[in-house]
């Protein structure tokens, strides 16, 4: 699975996030962080996190979430790794 | 392991908290525990505990037991309490091995609709019903009544069930107290914690 093919899923995930407001989802980086620049309550990042898991049809487990960092990039990394490690 | 922890273990492994000490099972001292028994514990669904405020809960506070205090209550008997037993049944841990690598830690409070006041004697119980246990992190909507004083409460829900609890079918003579919603809380690793503290 491409990068930029796991942050379109990831932006259709942010979409239904009713904290996050539409217009901050334009022009969305690797660079883009959830807290600073979508202004996501950090308290919302567990609900991203199960919807994320659902998308990709993955499984973070609780190391994954205690280290999981709030930019884009992060989460896709976090993503392949786990798919990865899915697949071993 | 002395043999009360290995009773604790098996109680974790394969039972639930009804008869076990909350003493036990948090890590909170003698003057913020606000925690009595727990009185119906299904694991993975909810549970009821009760606790009785004392003179020195509601001292300063014109005799009355606080609201913020039966949210620290109720998160106890139901978030602090089911996560604890659940993480520890994960983990094959009793509550003490926990403690030295986790700090339970409101992560937010939803709605909480308070309806009548409580005084130090009078007893009540948290209903807590979990919607949400993942990444150690656990959220519970509930209850709390004020039950009359001279009630058994072990007797009295020892046929408790989780369909009960749903539609929080109980006695007329418990008096509903507080409604909570989304009480939010999580076990955050004690480096993670003091890194962001």
């Amino acid at each position: 699975m491409e990068r930029q093919e796991i942050i379109d899923g990831l932006l259709e995930v942010l979409k239904t996030i009713r904290t996050i407001d539409p217009a901050r989802l334009v022009g969305v980086t690797e660079e883009t962080d959830f807290l600073t620049d979508l202004n996501t309550p950090s308290t919302e990042l567990i609900n991203i996190a199960a919807k994320v898991e659902h998308k990709f049809g993955i499984e973070f487990d609780d190391d994954d979430i205690d280290h999981m960092g709030s930019k884009v990039k992060d989460i896709v990394d976090l993503i392949i790794a786990v798919k990865a490690r899915g697949e071993e | 392991m002395t043999d009360e922890e290995k009773e604790l273990l098996e109680i974790i492994n394969n039972g639930n908290l009804v008869g076990v000490s909350p003493k036990k099972m948090l890590q909170h001292g003698p003057s913020k525990l606000f925690l009595d028994a727990y009185h119906w514990h299904s694991p993975n669904k909810g549970i009821v505990a009760s606790y009785s405020p004392t003179e020195k809960n509601i001292e300063d506070h014109f005799g009355i037991f606080r609201g913020v205090d039966q949210v620290e209550a109720f998160a106890q008997a139901t978030v602090v309490s089911c996560a604890t037993f659940s993480e520890c049944r994960k983990k094959n841990y009793i509550p003490d091995q926990l403690k030295d690598e986790f700090i339970p830690a409101f992560i937010s409070i939803g709605q909480v609709n308070f309806h009548n006041y409580l005084e130090a004697g009078d007893r009540f119980v948290s209903l807590g019903n979990i919607t949400f246990y993942k990444w150690r992190q656990m959220v519970c909507d509930g209850r709390i009544y004020k039950v009359p004083k001279n009630i058994d409460l072990d007797d009295y829900f020892k046929d408790f069930n989780e369909e009960r609890l749903l539609k929080y079918d109980i006695s007329k003579d418990f008096i509903l107290v507080a409604e909570l919603f989304d009480i939010t809380g999580r076990a955050i690793k004690i480096e993670l914690f003091k890194k962001e503290a």
